[in-house]
């Protein structure tokens, strides 16, 4: 200190460098999550648009993402899929990359986003010491996949006011829940970034009669709502006997009404704001909850973490938990049985009319992508 | 001994070590502890984390900095000088009412932003002058400006830890201002009355009023005042017509107030004034990066996870006592971060022990007292310089308030079945 007391400007210049040094050094590490994952269309992509083929208002911007399209080989009614609202909550994103690159559907038009607020995944969240990319195992080799930030990469979007007030409501939230995709929903055409990526898709909904749109999300162990389907008033029905159906497959799933006093998610405001009937799937993700341990990309991918079995032992968690955790397999396996399950009662209730139904043809089945995801997400040349 | 608590001791021994024994600043002393915590964990020197922990201060860093260089200006310019002196003389016939009117207008900058710091640099930089003329000691004029601010962030109708609580658990932030406005408005005059009182029970005016500066306000009038009116005036059009009103953000809401305060009152030297404002700061920003590495580290080395799931471990008597001593304590970390890391299990532990809304309001409200803990206590620390008086000795003037609110929150939060017809 008597140093620095003594030759301020020496000091000061030091520092400075170093603060230089630190910035250059770690310019390429935040730069890196600007990289795209690759993604591999698989044959049932019919195409590829961009979202902001339905509001030109993202065109350009860091918003902007791939709509993939899979045409059925019949005619029958829509249904949307967005994975990677939340870049922390990785089993959505990659459920849905898992679609694009294996399903054929048979009726019906699937429509799938993968990286659904791509922002998110420009940046990781200070303070939560998240990884910035994890690796699934596949049998051509390892692949790369980006975990980021719950919220809109703030490079785009700021300051956050005090308060976020949602525009069509009025209920407020913490200022920082502006940057949050899934609490801006219907969106607005001239709000902020995050308000018009939401706006975006419900246009993209409103315009392609979409009929069932599922937003795919992850939450903590100690989290009441999870392991759980969230369903809109209007898609009730349908959302119990799928519930059924996965049951019957093995899988443990509980259904919650979509909050009426809680604006701004997708489940409330697609389901009151357009025709489809909106869900969203929440399953259980160690790695973003209060109670873990030690963050890091082994827990991202297998959900195993002490303090999460002790808390299971004392009885504060909503999930059962053992030695196990909750592997990011397991997690993707319950997003594509839900998916599944909703096309097929969707189907089976004749709910499209003579729009038709939705058959998204064969799908791996639960057991199946619970014990390993990898073969399904083979990188291709 | 579990990884984890070896690692929290490593991180807190050397932190301590740098701060008392090597006199290091505090700021240095963390990034010491936060670089030690890593290497115990294994983790070598975590560049990427120190430097991104940082960035979760960035716009307090920005509010502090902005609102110091706008308190600066209105002391300059003689604006508070002015206010003393109107305030003084309405009202020294009645200390009581003064000081509850005093404890109002530290707590209102906070009850619209949500932030303690805009409270004790905005209104405790007027508040203060007056406390001291009215016989108020320094360290316990202090004391009443930084309880004062932190139940302004606790009062609604903007209440952070509130929201980040309610944010963790979906729930609406709806129905908070009964219970909120009861703690907090409470509490506001148990320690206004008692900080204040027995210092200034006959109030002299002859001999107050020789301290009191009575030509600035003669001599500017009323545009004197022209930069606080634009301050509450832009802090409230941005709150109430949120879809009228751009969001300027608090730094430059400060920015523009103090830019006309330079024209408004006496003049002087504006550069100087700034630079001297900016060279008290930067230890407490300093502090603030330090602090956000420490969390950082705490994070990715389990340390977090293990103070979280050691304070859910305890059975529910203990468990009350943690809510009441862990959860203020890790506001020397960051209040918001207790409100969202520790507050949010609270909560969910609590769920089903009575009203959801008034457990959730006395959880937030407890989570507000960790802006008086050492070593960030922004309220403190920022409500001592103002008095020009070490934050040590501001500290034990407030101890009593603070367990009196303590135990006001921990009563709710006890009896939050029967205080639901707080919640409309």
């Amino acid at each position: 200190m008597t140093i620095i007391m003594k030759k301020p400007l020496l000091s000061a210049a030091v520092l400075l460098l170093a603060a230089a040094l630190c910035v250059v050094s770690l310019a390429s590490d935040f730069r890196a999550m600007q990289e795209r994952e690759p993604i591999y269309p698989g044959p049932g992509v019919t195409s590829v648009r961009m979202l902001s083929d339905w509001f030109p208002g993202i065109y350009g911007t860091p918003g902007d993402t791939e709509v993939y399209i899979l045409e059925g080989k019949k005619p029958g009614s829509a249904m949307l899929v967005l994975g990677g609202t939340h870049a922390n909550e990785p089993s959505g994103m990659l459920a849905a990359t898992l679609l694009v690159e294996n399903a054929q559907p048979e009726e019906g038009t699937l429509y799938v986003i993968t990286h659904t607020n791509q922002t998110g995944f420009t940046c990781t969240d200070p303070q939560e010491a998240a990884p910035m990319r994890f690796t699934i195992d596949t049998p051509a080799g390892p692949r790369w996949f980006r975990y980021g930030s719950r919220a809109s990469n703030p490079i785009y979007q700021w300051p956050d006011p005090e308060i976020y007030v949602h525009a069509s409501s009025g209920q407020q939230l913490s200022g920082s829940e502006t940057r949050n995709l899934n609490r801006a929903y219907p969106g607005r055409p001239d709000g902020t970034l995050t308000e018009k990526i939401a706006y975006a898709i419900t246009e993209l909904i409103r315009t392609e009669k979409i009929a069932v749109e599922v937003d795919l999300h992850e939450a903590s162990p100690e989290y009441p709502t999870i392991n759980a389907i969230v369903a809109h008033e209007n898609a009730m029905g349908l959302a119990s006997d799928s519930l059924i159906n996965m049951q019957l497959e093995g899988m443990d799933i509980s259904l919650e009404p979509s909050p009426k006093n809680l604006h701004g998610l997708s489940h409330r405001e697609i389901g009151d704001f357009t025709d489809a009937y909106a869900l969203l799937m929440e399953t259980s993700n160690p790695a973003q909850g209060r109670l873990r341990g030690r963050t890091d990309e082994h827990l991202v991918v297998t959900g195993q973490d002490k303090f999460y079995l002790k808390a299971f032992g004392y009885g504060r968690l909503y999930v059962p938990y053992d030695e196990n955790g909750h592997p990011i397999s397991q997690r993707v396996a319950r997003h594509v049985t839900g998916i599944a399950a909703f096309a097929n009662s969707y189907t089976e209730m004749n709910l499209g009319g003579e729009r038709g139904g939705i058959n998204l043809g064969t799908l791996p089945g639960y057991e199946e992508l619970e014990s390993d995801i990898g073969p399904y997400l083979c990188p291709k040349a | 001994m579990q990884i984890e608590c070896i690692v929290f001791f490593v991180m807190l021994g050397v932190f301590l070590l740098g701060n008392f024994l090597l006199k290091l600043p505090v700021s240095l002393s963390m990034v010491a502890g936060a670089v030690a915590g890593a290497l115990a964990a294994g983790d070598g020197i975590p560049l990427r984390h120190l430097f991104e922990g940082t960035f979760v201060y960035l716009d307090t860093v920005l509010i502090i900095a902005t609102a110091m260089i706008f308190m600066t200006v209105v002391q300059e310019a003689g604006t508070l000088d002015a206010l003393a002196e109107v305030i003084v003389s309405r009202f020294y016939k009645v200390p009581a009412v003064m000081l509850v009117l005093l404890m109002i207008i530290v707590m209102f900058p906070g009850m619209v932003t949500g932030s303690s710091t805009a409270s004790v640099l905005s209104a405790g930089a007027i508040v203060a002058p007056i406390l001291l003329l009215m016989g108020l000691p320094a360290p316990t004029a202090g004391a009443f400006l930084a309880i004062g601010a932190v139940l302004g962030m606790a009062a609604p109708p903007v209440n952070i830890p509130a929201m980040l609580i309610t944010g963790g658990v979906d729930m609406p932030y709806i129905g908070f201002e009964g219970p909120l406005f009861t703690l907090t408005i409470g509490s506001g005059v148990i320690a206004a009355l008692f900080l204040g009182l027995r210092h200034c029970r006959n109030l002299d005016y002859r001999v107050i009023g020789r301290e009191l500066d009575h030509e600035t306000g003669k001599k500017y009038g009323l545009k004197l005042y022209l930069p606080l009116v634009l301050l509450i005036c832009l802090m409230l059009a941005c709150r109430l017509f949120p879809n009228v009103v751009p969001t300027l953000g608090m730094p430059l809401i400060f920015l523009i107030s103090a830019a006309v305060g330079c024209f408004t009152g006496r003049r002087f030297p504006i550069a100087a004034s700034i630079r001297e404002a900016m060279r008290t700061t930067v230890p407490v920003l300093g502090k603030l990066m330090g602090v956000g590495m420490f969390i950082q580290v705490m994070t990715l080395t389990g340390v977090r996870g293990f103070i979280v799931d050691s304070c859910l471990g305890l059975p529910a008597a203990l468990l009350y006592l943690a809510i009441c001593t862990v959860m203020p304590a890790f506001g020397a970390v960051s209040s918001y971060g207790s409100a969202s890391v520790l507050g949010v299990p609270f909560m969910l532990a609590l769920l089903s022990t009575g009203n959801q809304t008034v457990i959730a309001a006395s959880l937030a409200f407890i989570v507000c007292m960790g802006d008086l803990m050492p070593p960030t206590a922004l309220a403190g620390n920022y409500a001592a310089q103002i008095v020009k008086e070490r934050y040590s000795k501001v500290l034990p003037q407030c101890a009593v308030p603070v367990l009196v609110c303590i135990l006001m929150g921990l009563a709710f939060l006890l009896n939050s079945g029967s205080l639901g017809f707080l919640v409309p």
